[in-house]
């Protein structure tokens, strides 16, 4: 008795679901690298290496971010009245809505009790949310 | 009226649970009178939730600050049009208007299909009726829009970088998606409970999953429109876990629309199109999960709320409850037809099903990392662009192949001669899109020329679509006329492509250079000399206090940009202001940021120079053009599919 011809359904699924499986392992083999992300509070626990903080800005802010000096802030959890972590951060300008207060992420490394920042990005109002400058 | 406002959502979530518990054991025992009851409960939840809103709506058009959602989202200077588009700026309004959304879509679905979908429809709407009174109940006894206070003199107001048209119209648009995913998920359900697995259901809301899909798509190209022209970082898409809470069902959502297809014509891949449709819906509860839960870190400032709770909950029922009746129904859902090979328009569409599905749960993947690694590791850990960005390449170029080799590769099977044959005209115009391409300069870039060589290839199958057809029918608007299905597909194809062009154009090939310059000097950047004339402050305007730089720009272009900072009363934030100068015969933009130095005269330039970045937008018009011609009442096809549907009718 002749057998009927096999779907190819299942090969291109189990191809298909390989495929998927083997770029994974590329990516995590060559590329893939995540960043440990914590709060101001937690840093002194941290590891070497590179990191995100997030957490709300402390002023004043002094220097410049183009500047050898670096733009020095602090950062402190967000909603907490933690330990304030100083910051320096050197690189492009920071983005247009970082302010004192304003929560960011900041992408960089920790060494020293200080954190050596190389990039910011600033919490965005991208909800319609109430103004915090006001009372009534 | 705040009082009316609570009746009415009260009354919502009584008839609710009822369209649900009496529309349940109607449709089990088969009482006719029953499930009709049932069903009248459902539309009266839609009249008695637009009571509701229609009293939210009316107390932010008055500015009636005795209702606390109103005075912390309004204020009186706000303009009427904000203060109304405050109904979805807050969370209480944002899950009246799902509710209302929701109650709306189910009573028009459930009418329309009630006569010819008897059977079906009796389990449509308790499943209805189960996903309203979970919104109802939140809306009651969680987060209710009508609590009341002593009106303070005046509200907290809106922030003005949210007082922008875009910002009106962009929440809308994503709640339509995402709760326009309900229908094909209730009429799924339906089918399943009913044992009526045929095709009915996918004909019936078909148009519903593509109007869905289509305000989801389009109303995520306005909130990236909206960052790119407003919040001015030079970008338009972060990949932060609020972007990609839109983005996942719109991708399950995308794979479902192709492989509805193979269900209707071949009778395959039923367990895929239920396992999508349930996905899709899911994605958009979680993504609203993630959004106000708190539990994932957004650049987006969303506030934390209890309802995350309730919507990890309903997302843990509903996906158990889409599972058990999948799996209850597996022997109803074998295919009528087999792939008979692998290169065919079959297997076509299921490797775009592939790697979409595939690219939706990479992006799951990376918005979950966080949270495994800190339940794993006990730190939290995040996916950053690179992560994404290596995926969408990896998966989005051969999602761009597809789009050009599956219209024109044969149903059921072709040899590889054949499928060489037929794609030659379209392979020629990609290798001379690819040299071309090279021979400018292009090749800096390896997944830019790739993606601009795919694109080339896209669209002349498209072109060679249009004009075969053309030749055929004698006229390119009889053609589309015949088959809007079809050509209106291939429209949304153009607008992918053109998406895919600005993509590539505007990140792969950006120029960007930052400059600190005084007044009277000069930079040049990608063939723009731009010298900083002077500093402009806002004078006489008590709502806003800031300063503009002013650069006179020659080269390409000849003229003036205005960029600055810029505080508005009352708030704390400082806007930036950004310069764009669009040069639309090239489609780039002039793209210039000002950072003022403290204390000197002198300001930080971040100047971009964005080719093709305008595509993207043209691609939002394209894409709604093409849903629209896709979605218009077909009588040719509804004939089609009522003589192929003739038996599963009897």
């Amino acid at each position: 008795m002749a057998r009927s011809p096999r779907s190819p359904a299942r090969l291109i699924v189990a191809l298909a679901v390989a495929g998927v499986l083997a770029v994974f392992l590329v990516y995590t083999a060559l590329a893939g690298t995540s960043t440990p992300q914590v709060a101001p509070s937690q840093l002194a626990a941290q590891k070497p290496g590179k990191l995100s903080v997030v957490g709300a800005v402390v002023g004043p802010l002094k220097g410049d971010s183009h500047s050898a000096g670096g733009l020095r802030f602090g950062l402190r959890d967000i909603g907490a009245k933690g330990p304030i972590v100083p910051v320096v951060y050197r690189g492009d300008s920071p983005p247009p809505l970082f302010a004192v207060g304003r929560h960011v992420v900041v992408n960089g490394r920790y060494a020293n009790g200080q954190l050596l920042g190389n990039g910011i990005l600033t919490k965005c109002p991208s909800k319609y949310t109430a103004s915090t400058s006001k009372s009534y | 009226m705040a009082d009316l406002g609570r009746a009415a959502l009260v009354v919502s979530l009584g008839l609710a649970f009822y369209a649900l518990a009496a529309g349940g054991y109607a449709a089990y025992t088969g009482r006719r009178r029953l499930a009709t009851s049932a069903r009248n409960a459902l539309f009266a939840c839609f009249g008695s939730t637009l009571v509701a809103a229609a009293v939210l709506a009316v107390a932010l058009a008055r500015k009636d600050f005795s209702f606390v959602y109103v005075a912390t989202h309004t204020n009186r200077t706000l303009p009427t049009v904000y203060a109304l588009s405050a109904f979805w700026g807050g969370q209480e309004g944002s899950l009246l208007l799902w509710l209302l959304v929701l109650t709306g879509y189910g009573a028009l679905a459930v009418a329309l299909n009630r006569r010819l979908l008897r059977d079906l429809v009796a389990w449509v709407v308790p499943v209805f009726g189960g996903i309203a009174t979970f919104f109802a109940f939140v809306l009651v006894a969680v987060a209710s829009p009508f609590d009341t206070q002593t009106a303070p003199v005046d509200g907290a107001g809106l922030t003005p970088s949210l007082q922008n048209p875009y910002m009106v119209a962009h929440p809308p648009m994503l709640y339509l998606g995402y709760v326009g995913l309900s229908v094909p998920f209730a009429f799924a359900a339906g089918a399943l409970l009913s044992g009526r697995t045929d095709e009915r259901w996918i004909v019936a809301t078909r148009r519903w999953t593509l109007a869905a899909w289509m305000f989801l798509g389009f109303g995520q190209l306005l909130g990236a429109h909206w960052a790119y022209v407003e919040v001015g970082w030079g970008g338009y898409y972060a990949w932060d876990p609020v972007e990609n809470a839109a983005l996942m069902p719109w991708l399950a959502a995308t794979a479902f629309l192709h492989s509805v297809m193979i269900q209707e014509r071949k009778g395959m891949l039923k367990v895929w199109n239920m396992v999508l449709v349930a996905l899709a819906f899911e994605l958009s509860l979680f993504g609203t999960f993630l959004t106000r839960s708190g539990v994932v870190n957004s650049i987006h400032s969303f506030s934390k709320s209890p309802i995350g709770g309730w919507f990890l909950s309903f997302v843990v029922i509903s996906s158990l409850f889409s599972l058990v009746v999948i799996l209850w129904r597996l022997p109803l859902l074998k295919a009528r037809t087999r792939l008979e090979s692998a290169l065919s328009r079959e297997a076509a569409f299921l490797y775009n099903n592939l790697l979409l599905v595939a690219l939706s749960l990479t992006v799951l993947w990376g918005v979950l990392f966080p949270i495994v690694t800190q339940l794993v590791k006990g730190e939290t850990r995040t996916m950053g662009r690179p992560y994404y960005d290596f995926f969408l390449r990896s998966f989005g170029l051969p999602l761009l192949l597809l789009m050009g080799i599956g219209p024109l590769i044969a149903w059921r099977k072709t040899s590889a001669r054949s499928l060489v044959r037929t794609l030659t005209w379209p392979l020629a115009a990609a290798l001379v899109a690819g040299v071309a391409l090279v021979a400018a300069g292009a090749g800096s870039s390896t997944p830019g020329l790739i993606a601009y060589t795919f694109s080339a290839f896209v669209l002349a199958t498209i072109v060679v679509e249009l004009v075969r057809g053309t030749r055929a029918t004698g006229s390119l608007t009889t053609l589309i006329a015949r088959n809007r299905r079809r050509y209106g597909g291939y429209v949304v194809h153009a607008a992918v492509v053109l998406l895919a062009i600005g993509i590539a154009g505007s990140s792969a090939y950006q120029t960007t250079r930052e400059q600190r310059l005084v007044p009277g000097q000069s930079t040049e950047v990608a063939g723009y000399r731009l010298t900083y004339d002077r500093t402009d402050p806002i004078r006489n305007d008590p709502n806003r206090t800031g300063r503009y730089a002013v650069l006179n720009v020659s080269g390409r272009w000849n003229g003036t940009l205005r960029t600055g900072q810029v505080t508005y009363t009352g708030f704390q934030e400082t806007d930036e202001d950004v310069g764009i100068k669009t040069d639309w015969l090239r489609a780039q933009d002039l793209y210039v940021i000002a950072n003022f130095d403290r204390g000197s005269q002198a300001v930080f330039f971040k100047i971009l120079v964005k080719p093709l970045v305008n595509l993207i937008w043209l691609a939002g018009i394209v894409f709604v053009l093409g849903s629209l011609i896709a979605l218009w009442p077909d009588a040719r096809e509804q004939r089609r599919l009522v003589t192929r549907l003739a038996p599963a009718h009897a």
